[in-house]
């Protein structure tokens, strides 16, 4: 066996998203995508919206989508606690366009008036665009 | 001879009792499941954010400087917070008064002996009575929700002990929470939770719904780490992304918050799976009540049956001797 892999756990407080053999992992950080092979020193950092690509140990991919959380990094393990996050293979297209759909039809009317509720839904559409986002490279991969 | 019509009475004021206990027996499987849900989704995350802050803390501690306030061990100020979870409602067994006599025991071996003084945040009515037995202060009393969803059932609370900590009002908070560890085994536990400390009293370790068989202390954590691959020589060189201040100020409130989250869910699913026990013990207890009325009952009858029958028989009999 391969012994360069890594103990990936990805968990949100809903529930444990993922638990794998891993080799590698790319996540996105505040400060950028970062990419985190076997050997990697200890990280604590906080997590961006986006996109998780994985490597498993069999050499398949995995995509999931994230919103916000934190990740350490620990020589031969990674933890993620995240707020949100989905396997992509879970994720439902239609649903995610709509939402994010309706999340700009919402932002349209208080534009102006609210800064904490555009904010709130500048989140939401992030969070759905990641989520397509995440779906289609999923479909690319597994073409 | 006790009056026919006496027992008549007691055997249906029991029958109504009986009702009313299975209706709350019911009641609280149904609760019970839901409470039982809800902590076991959360656990994992619950325990891998503690498993980080530990780490986190250890790793900190070594570098000679703490980077975080939460982080950091005070000396001088002598005066420690617990929160007690506790059930709004009795009829649940020994539910509440273990934990609170748990509570007092993990207060006199730890705080007493070094002349600490105990605030008590209570969590739940019945956590009153940490004032009523043994006299605590309670500095704050927080309503209970029967079934919690959202961590935001019990942030006021962390962030009352957030403040106060920073406030430098005490230097020590623990919780007193009764862990779910099955349907029938609940255990009370005392769980640290600042300042975040792996040197602190091995009691206070708290990695949740572990059977109370499998020792959460130093070596637990240590053998974890083990299994982990930091081996000693590469602890506190963590790297920090963007800096340790943002990181540590944005990561461990919310983690205490979902400490305490999950240490609410497990003593909810502790309460509900409590009180369907002793209400089916209830029950059960009228079944055997009612059962032991219907007999006496029965021999009452037919004792009176019997004595009026001699009693006719006898006058039959003189009225022929005549």
């Amino acid at each position: 066996m391969n012994n360069k892999t890594i103990k990936f756990e990805i968990a949100t407080p809903e529930r444990q998203v993922l638990k794998e053999e891993i080799i590698q992992v790319s996540l996105p950080t505040k400060q950028g995508e970062i990419t985190i092979l076997p050997g990697h020193i200890p990280l604590v950092a906080i997590l961006d919206t986006g996109v998780i690509g994985i490597t498993k140990k069999d050499g398949y991919h995995d995509i999931l989508s994230l919103s916000g959380g934190f990740v350490e990094v620990l020589k031969r393990k990674v933890v993620i606690l995240a707020d949100i996050a989905e396997r992509a293979e879970e994720i439902d297209v239609e649903k995610a366009r709509d939402a994010k759909e309706r999340a700009k039809e919402g932002i349209k009317d208080i534009r102006q008036s609210d800064k904490e509720r555009f904010a709130e839904i500048n989140a939401k559409i992030a969070k759905e665009l990641t989520r397509t986002k995440a779906v289609k490279r999923w479909q690319n991969i597994n073409r | 001879m006790p009056n026919t019509k006496d027992i008549q009475r007691r055997i249906k004021s029991i029958n109504s009792t009986k009702k009313i206990t299975k209706a709350m027996e019911m009641v609280a499987a149904t609760k019970m499941r839901r409470a039982i849900e809800a902590v076991f989704k959360t656990r994992t995350y619950a325990n891998l954010s503690w498993e980080t802050v530990l780490n986190l803390s250890e790793s900190l501690s070594e570098n000679g400087e703490s980077f975080h306030p939460l982080l950091s061990k005070k000396n001088g100020v002598n005066k420690t917070a617990m929160i007690v979870i506790t059930s709004n409602r009795g009829l649940c067994g020994g539910f509440n008064s273990s934990i609170i006599k748990k509570a007092h025991e993990s207060i006199q071996l730890h705080e007493a002996k070094q002349n600490r003084g105990v605030d008590i945040i209570a969590v739940g009515k019945k956590a009153i009575d940490m004032y009523k037995y043994y006299g605590y202060h309670i500095e704050a009393n927080f309503p209970k929700a029967d079934v919690a969803y959202k961590v935001s059932d019990i942030s006021p609370v962390a962030k009352i002990v957030l403040d106060e900590f920073l406030n430098k009002k005490y230097d020590k908070t623990v919780v007193a929470y009764t862990d779910f560890i099955n349907g029938s085994k609940q255990i009370p536990r005392v769980k640290q939770l600042l300042p975040v400390d792996l040197f602190g009293e091995d009691e206070y370790f708290g990695i949740m719904g572990q059977d109370s068989r499998v020792g959460i202390d130093k070596d637990f954590i240590e053998e974890k780490r083990d299994k982990h691959g930091v081996s000693s020589g590469e602890r506190g060189k963590y790297e920090f992304e963007p800096s340790p201040q943002e990181v540590l100020d944005e990561m461990i409130p919310r983690l205490i918050e979902v400490q305490l989250f999950q240490a609410l869910l497990e003593s909810n699913a502790s309460e509900h799976s409590a009180r369907m026990a002793s209400m089916h013990q209830a029950t059960d207890a009228a079944k055997d009540m009612v059962e032991e009325l219907t007999l006496y009952y029965n021999k009452a009858r037919q004792a009176t049956i019997t004595s009026e029958i001699s009693e006719i028989s006898a006058g039959a009999n003189a009225l022929q001797e005549e």
